[in-house]
């Protein structure tokens, strides 16, 4: 992290040192710790009220500390054993995705809890006894809570907090996921075609695109819609059936699919009031999960019906979780943000093609680089009829429909 | 007077900074595309390692090149010769008549368009037959197609008809025809969704 | 010095003075402080659960919450209609309405944060909203505005009778120089809320119910019909339960503010559904769910349907200088348009704007009980914020609370 901090920071678990003699140090986030210093040899004498420094930027690994140079006092164990309480308290308000316990969360200690987070976590970095997974977790848990808008982080930081994700997973559910950071690419400019004679509503894409992005099965939230269309009556969407079950393509009917359409001039991205959401260079409109307020405001902008929110905490039995992740892409989300189709970048950053393109067995799905003179794409947008959704509102979007 | 001054210089500082077209955007993405693919020079991203392994060969037809899934070795019973050692007539009458391919039903045009003989020929059973006779090789069996399929031969040359291989990025590889249509039937049969959602019909009701 | 120690006085007698009444004082206390529980207890659920505890869809992605807010954001600038002619053009007559004006102002915006809170899917992370601290999205997200502006206004709420009562606390008079300037901000910013507020709806090109340029000035010309009927009520009730005097003269003035907005409003609503309804597009869906239904779902006919005949009602009624000036028939006109407007500004705005969906599909909203009880809990909050600070008020300005300087000096030499 470089000198000049965007955002607030704070740093708990320090040297053990500072710990054993009090448990009311408090943290101060410091701008130039590395790995290093948690493995500060601890202090000799006991101070009353310590500030201990570190710094955010620091991977997950290093919390290396030998348990057994503590010598604890009658006093201080019993000041420890109260930090640990305090400290599941404050774990139990972090409204984390990958807190597995979550039923012993009382509704009033909720109430109480963001007020809790600060106290409940010095105090659990200071307690000597407390397992030190708990207090890797309660770290983490910290360092995330009070982490930047990705947006705006710098390369390290980046990095730091998906190492923090994936050592928070491997601490939680005891399985290794594995996440990327990738930036755009220069040159990519990411342009979908959805061709509607094609298409026959089998509904692949849509199973594909549940499993490659770990949606909430609980609602059965889906990014795809496919819309059955009457032949001969235009685009009547709201006659439209998007949810049927027999079997297709039934006669008389054409289908569409719809979905995020990562707009140019995209108004969902303009109205965040916090930069969650942006569209990169690459031209994807992603989303921040763990800046994301909740405040909905983009799923109303939105004109194309493309975003979804966690109402509840979303749930992926572990089994099925796709563990080839993106920070911004299909990484587990919590309840109370906003998620939406990124065109699986954790997928198409690296040259893949999205999971309902593959999953499509019509071939409807063109997805390509828009800027590559000699790619699918373009020879569609070149050669056939396009067209897109909405076009008078100005938003740009890079999917378009065609027909053969 | 002061005040008035200061209100307005705000208020045309708050006007300038809202404007919500920043520099060095377009007019449309049409042009952006246009103007930013001038300047394209490759990414270094390749879609090789998600042919896996299908194993391809590269075809030139016009000015695309691309990759298609080799076809000969994924035939059972290739080469046909092992069985066809005659020329077809010779074996239909001979005295060891044998039956094969039952399994096979034509339903590919009508029959005063199409046969049998339309796309194989009996003397050279290893390979196709185009409609002047021409041999075409079993890899390259999209040109047997596009014979008379030429605005769908265009579209999938193109990259708009049929499925990708792989990824989006170089090199391009695609299903060539009979991965999806089989030649004797080439229909495609409905079939049922692969779901369904119940929580969207609550939502609704 | 003394200042500071006049000010600390101030705060212990105000806390002093609200914590002792009538019983009708403290039943009233009670009853609030308890709504407010159940309303915490259920906001709890909803942490606990998430937004799923309440009625709101991915269809439908706001609900009771954002049209409280919307409709308080108008009580909240209402406030205005007496702070201008008091102030700055020194009608007396204004003056005690005043102070419970921009109480109600302050209370009013409270409540209007409280249920942008509520309706939060993060609330532990709305420090990212913070400038400076978090990213703040300005200028191009109106939400920032909003932010900006609600909490401007609340400080100006705030300081202006804080100022003032605080000399009238002392004995003194309040100096025209500090806060006659202040006034003249708090006029215009309070349009400024309103038009901040409405331009959160009309600026989204999705949904052609809001995007509409009628919007801003119908927001002004409801917000200045319902908040002035509202301060009209408190004011009868405080007539009713202290002696605070409020004199008739001041109350027809005031109706007549309410009912030249009330006029403006209903042209306004007539010149919409002229254009909904002459020539329909397929943009009048909403309009046509709002007041006919659409495909058999009809959940907001009973609402609108109430809001309408009130609305016309209530604004023809006041429309006869006769009837209006009777005072009964005046506080059931404004309890009538207060209700209407409520209903017309909340429920009756916000929800169909999202029906039909973007691809016309219709999923109602229907309240649940924790949406319910949260939002009669914030109300309450809203309530107890106004009581205390009327009953503050009042005090000072009846004169029950003054400044003793003597019992400063005792405490010092002792």
């Amino acid at each position: 992290m470089g000198d000049k901090k965007k955002w607030f920071s704070l740093d708990f678990g320090v040297s053990k040192g500072e710990a054993v003699s009090t448990n009311s140090s408090c943290g101060c986030g410091s701008t130039s710790g590395g790995c290093g210093s948690h493995n500060a040899p601890p202090k000799k004498e006991p101070v009353a009220s310590s500030c201990g420094c570190g710094s955010t930027s620091d991977g997950c690994g290093s919390h290396t500390m030998p348990k057994n140079e503590y010598l604890i006092t009658a006093e201080e164990f019993d000041a420890a054993v109260e930090g640990t309480m305090v400290g599941e308290t404050r774990k139990d308000g972090f409204q984390q995705v990958f807190d597995v316990k979550m039923d012993r969360r009382t509704a009033f200690r909720k109430l109480t809890a963001s007020l809790l987070i600060g106290a409940g976590a010095v105090q659990t970095s200071c307690s000597a006894i407390a397992g030190e997974e708990t207090k890797e977790k309660a770290q983490i848990d910290w360092e995330e809570q009070f982490k930047g808008n990705y947006k705006l982080m710098t390369q390290e930081e980046k990095q730091a907090t998906v190492d923090r994700l994936v050592r928070s997973y491997q601490l939680r559910k005891k399985e290794n996921i594995k996440m990327s950071a990738t930036d755009a690419s220069k040159d990519v400019l990411f342009g979908y075609a959805f061709n509607i004679s094609k298409c026959q509503g089998y509904m692949n894409c849509i199973s594909a695109c549940v499993e490659e992005n770990n949606q909430d099965r609980n609602s059965q939230m889906q990014y795809i819609r496919i819309h059955e269309m009457k032949d001969g009556q235009g685009f009547k969407f709201n006659e439209a059936d998007d949810n049927y079950y027999h079997e297709v393509p039934a006669a008389g009917h054409f289908y569409m699919g719809t979905q995020c359409f990562h707009c140019d001039d995209p108004p969902c991205v303009d109205v965040c009031p916090v930069e969650a959401t942006w569209r990169e260079e690459d031209g994807l409109v992603v989303i921040d999960y763990d800046w994301c307020i909740g405040c909905r405001y983009c799923m109303a902008a939105c004109p194309y019906d493309g975003r979804r929110f966690n109402w509840s905490k979303p749930e992926v039995p572990e089994a099925e979780v796709n563990k080839n992740q993106h920070y911004l892409g299909n990484r587990m989300r919590k309840k109370g943000v906003m998620e939406k189709c990124t065109f699986c970048i954790q997928r198409s950053r690296s040259g893949n093609d999205p999971a309902c393109v593959e999953a499509c067995p019509t071939g409807a799905r063109i997805f390509g680089n828009l800027l590559d003179p000699d790619s699918t794409i373009r020879w569609v947008l070149e050669n056939k009829q396009v067209f897109r959704l909405k076009e008078d509102l100005g938003t740009e979007p890079k999917f378009w429909y065609f027909m053969d | 007077m002061k005040v008035a001054r200061l209100t307005y210089v705000l208020v045309l500082l708050c006007c300038v900074f809202s404007c919500k077209h920043k520099e060095g955007e377009y007019h449309s993405l049409n042009e952006k595309i246009e103007t930013e693919s001038k300047k394209y020079h490759g990414t270094d991203i390749s879609s090789e390692t998600y042919i896996g392994d299908i194993q391809t060969i590269e075809i030139k037809e016009g000015t695309h090149t691309f990759l298609i899934p080799e076809r000969k070795s994924q035939i059972k019973s290739y080469a046909c010769i092992e069985c066809h050692s005659k020329p077809l007539n010779a074996m239909q009458n001979g005295s060891e008549i044998q039956k094969a391919h039952w399994d096979i039903k034509l339903n590919h045009a009508n029959e005063n368009t199409m046969n049998c003989a339309s796309c194989h020929d009996g003397n050279d059973m290893n390979n196709l037959n185009s409609l002047t006779g021409n041999a075409i090789d079993f890899n390259k069996s999209f040109q047997l197609c596009a014979q008379c399929h030429s605005s769908q031969f265009e579209d999938w040359k193109g990259g708009a008809h049929g499925k990708n291989i792989g990824g989006w990025s170089q090199p391009r590889a695609a299903m060539t025809c009979v991965n999806c249509h089989n030649p004797h039937e080439p229909q495609i049969a409905s079939k049922w969704p692969v779901q369904f959602n119940t929580q969207k019909v609550k939502e609704r009701e | 010095m003394e200042t500071f120690r006049a000010f600390i006085s101030m705060v212990k007698d105000s806390i002093g003075y609200i914590t002792h009444g009538s019983k009708v004082y403290h039943v009233w206390m009670f009853f609030l402080s308890l709504i407010i529980l159940i309303g915490m207890y259920f906001y709890a659920i909803q942490l606990e659960e998430g937004l799923s505890a309440t009625g709101m869809t991915d269809r439908v992605s706001w609900g009771l919450y954002i049209s409280n807010f919307t409709f308080l954001v108008g009580v909240a600038a209402a406030a205005v209609m007496l702070v201008m002619p008091t102030y700055v053009l020194k009608d007396i007559d204004f003056k005690q309405a005043v102070l419970i004006g921009e109480g109600l102002a302050v209370a009013a915006l409270i409540m209007c944060l409280a249920f942008v809170v509520a309706d939060m899917g993060g609330p532990s992370v709305l420090w990212h909203m913070i400038p400076g601290i978090g990213v703040f999205n300005f200028p191009s997200s109106m939400l920032t505005w909003d932010i900006i502006v609600l909490n401007g206004y609340l400080f100006i709420n705030i300081t202006i009778p804080l100022y003032i009562l605080f000399r009238h606390y002392q004995g003194k008079e309040a100096k025209a120089k500090v806060y006659v300037p202040g006034s003249i901000l708090s006029v215009l910013w309070a349009v400024g809320i309103h038009l901040v507020t409405a331009f959160l709806y009309e600026g989204l090109q999705a949904r052609p119910f809001w995007n509409n340029a009628l919007l801003g000035p119908r927001f002004l010309a409801s917000a200045f019909a319902a908040g002035p009927a509202l301060i009209i009520l408190v004011l009868a009730a405080i007539r009713k339960f202290s002696e605070f005097k409020i004199e008739d003269k001041t109350i027809k003035k005031i109706a007549l503010i309410v009912t030249v907005a009330a006029q403006i409003n209903l042209i306004m609503l007539v010149s919409e559904l002229f254009k909904e309804f002459y020539a329909p597009t397929h943009h009048s869906e909403s309009a046509y769910y709002l007041f006919f239904g659409l495909d058999g779902k009809t959940a907001l006919l009973p609402w609108i349907w109430t809001a309408i005949p009130l609305n016309v009602l209530a604004t023809i009624l006041l429309t006869f200088h006769k009837l209006r000036n009777n005072l009964n028939i005046l506080y059931i006109c404004c309890f009538m348009l207060f209700i209407a407007i409520w209903i017309e500004k909340g429920f009756g705005l916000i929800v169909p704007g999202f029906i039909p969906g973007p691809y016309g599909k219709i999923a109602e909203y229907t309240p649940t009980w924790v949406e319910i009880w949260v939002t009669l809990g914030i109300w309450a909050l809203g309530a107890f914020i106004f009581t205390m600070l009327a009953k503050t008020s009042i005090g000072i300005e009846l004169g029950k609370l003054r400044y003793k300087k003597k019992r400063a000096v005792q405490t010092e030499t002792t």
